[in-house]
């Protein structure tokens, strides 16, 4: 489903990732760890194509990172559903509209979204909430509701960078649980974190990555 | 259909979320086109004066004591046959006398006995619109006809507003072409600053798998709909401006008036700042998508 191949990207002043090497397949829960500034970030957005390799190559559903054409890549990330640490909901929107989003970019119509964002919200434990504005929100529930945001198009992929980073243990394992959830359906998940402590007990494959290396 | 409406949707939603931007936006598209729209009247009306002063330029010509009311009719002729005269109409002796009675009040047959009088003819050139007018060939050629003695011309005023009305034209068109090029500058400036401000819808779209077109669209709604509206609040400050302009300018005389075709400047403005709208938001949005 996701394979990189000998991937290497470096920014103008550090090195982002150095020859790397990854699988990850349909319905695999698989955890990055590493420090801050080890290349966890650099992964996922050259998994998602906003970066693309220096060498080596990106595979994601046989779109491959030398070969993709700019028109091809919403297509790619319509099956890709992103969570990140910093939230990145629009503050201008209320929930509902902040969650149903992904599924107007899908043309559907309104009935439907209605429809699908209320079970969203319901899963992910946001029901009621709909009228309410990101900062009317907890970080808590401001993370679900981009985990709902990222989820209501039922993506293949999760990808979340570092999702519990602003979240208390209570809030940050409950997010855990329910990433849980979602892969038993199963949607693949690729989490980024650097708390060891939080993940290592989760029952998932654990991929370690050090200055934009992967460890074994 | 679904996709469409929500588009412009959002389009419309956008100004709204962005009152203070839009409001920037809309304001400095209204300046900039209610002053372009004041220059194209100032040059109409300009225009129009000129031409009619034009219409007013006339030629004196004096013949000798010896040609005969006959001959003068003859000269007259052959003047009206020079180019760029329009009419020339001959005075004969005894028209010059009744002239002369009409102005001064006096009969120059009792006074002297005799009419001194020569015959003459007055001369109209030729009305020209967009280039300037030159008499001097005119005089020339009167000049040299045997039979006339002497030309009066109003030659310093003619050449006065000619070259007064020369420079008013090119300092008209190169506002014009500054104004012009400052309000494509701020429209698409102002536009890209609303289209900077949602910088995080448009990386949120972008995440979500949004194509290029699905970003772009409501941003272009956005330009076109905030061109149009400083097109017509500049429509209707312009037209304003003309109407008070000829009320005062009534109280004042009733011979002058400032003429304008309202519909077909505001049509003008309308269409420049929706094409620079939709340009401008177009653009801004695709160096953000970038």
């Amino acid at each position: 489903m996701i394979a990189l191949e000998n991937v290497s990207y470096s920014y103008k002043k550090w090195v982002g990732v150095t020859d790397v090497n990854l699988r990850i397949e349909r319905g695999e829960f698989t955890y990055i760890i590493g420090p801050t500034g080890s290349g966890k970030t650099t992964l996922m957005r050259l998994i998602y194509m906003d970066l693309f390799p220096e060498k080596g190559r990106v595979l994601i559903n046989g779109f491959d990172t030398n070969r993709v054409k700019n028109r091809h890549i919403p297509r790619i990330r319509k099956n890709i559903g992103m969570i990140f640490q910093s939230y990145n909901l629009l503050s201008d929107r209320n929930l509902f509209q902040n969650v149903a989003l992904p599924l107007h970019v899908l043309g559907m119509k309104r009935s439907e979204i209605k429809e699908i964002v209320s079970e969203m919200l319901n899963e992910v434990g946001l029901y009621g909430k709909e009228e309410h504005y990101p900062d009317e929100l907890s970080g808590g529930e401001q993370q679900r509701a981009c985990v709902a945001r990222a989820l209501v198009k039922q993506p293949e992929i999760i990808l979340a960078d570092e999702p519990t980073g602003n979240l208390d243990p209570i809030t940050a394992y409950d997010l855990l649980e329910l990433l849980d959830t979602i892969n038993g359906e199963g949607t693949a998940v690729f989490m980024a974190s650097h708390n060891y402590t939080l993940i290592r007990d989760r029952g998932h494959r654990m991929v370690q990555i050090q200055e934009g290396k992967l460890r074994a | 259909m679904d996709k469409f409406l929500f588009l412009v949707g959002e389009g419309f939603k956008n100004m709204w979320r962005f009152k203070l931007t839009t409001l920037t936006s809309v304001f400095s598209i209204f300046m900039t086109l209610y002053l372009i729209g004041l220059l194209f009247t100032i040059g109409e009306n300009s225009q129009k004066l000129i031409i009619y002063l034009r219409s007013k330029y006339k030629i004196e010509v004096f013949f000798k004591q010896a040609v005969t009311d006959q001959q003068a009719r003859q000269l007259t002729e052959q003047i009206q046959k020079i180019p760029g005269v329009r009419s020339a109409t001959a005075i004969v002796r005894a028209n010059a006398a009744q002239i002369f009675k009409r102005q001064f009040g006096e009969d120059i047959l009792t006074i002297l006995d005799a009419n001194p009088l020569p015959a003459s003819c007055v001369v109209n050139i030729s009305r020209t619109q967009n280039t300037a007018v030159d008499i001097s060939p005119i005089i020339d050629t009167i000049r040299q006809i045997d039979g006339v003695d002497e030309i009066n011309f109003q030659g310093r005023l003619i050449n006065r507003i000619e070259k007064y009305y020369d420079l008013l034209f090119k300092a008209i068109v190169g506002a014009a072409v500054i104004v012009l090029l400052v309000t494509v500058s701020i429209i698409s400036n102002t536009i890209k600053l609303t289209v900077y401000v949602r910088a995080d819808l448009v990386k949120a779209l972008k995440l979500v798998g949004a194509s290029n077109m699905f970003i772009k669209f409501p941003f272009i709604i956005d330009g076109v709909l905030q061109g149009l509206m400083g097109a017509v609040l500049a429509s209707a400050a312009l037209y304003g401006t003309i109407t008070a302009g000829n009320h005062l300018i009534a109280n004042i005389t009733n011979r002058i008036r400032i003429s304008s075709d309202i519909y077909t400047i505001s049509f003008w403005l309308i269409s420049v700042a929706v094409l620079i709208g939709m340009i401008g938001a177009s653009r801004a949005s695709a160096k953000m998508l970038k």
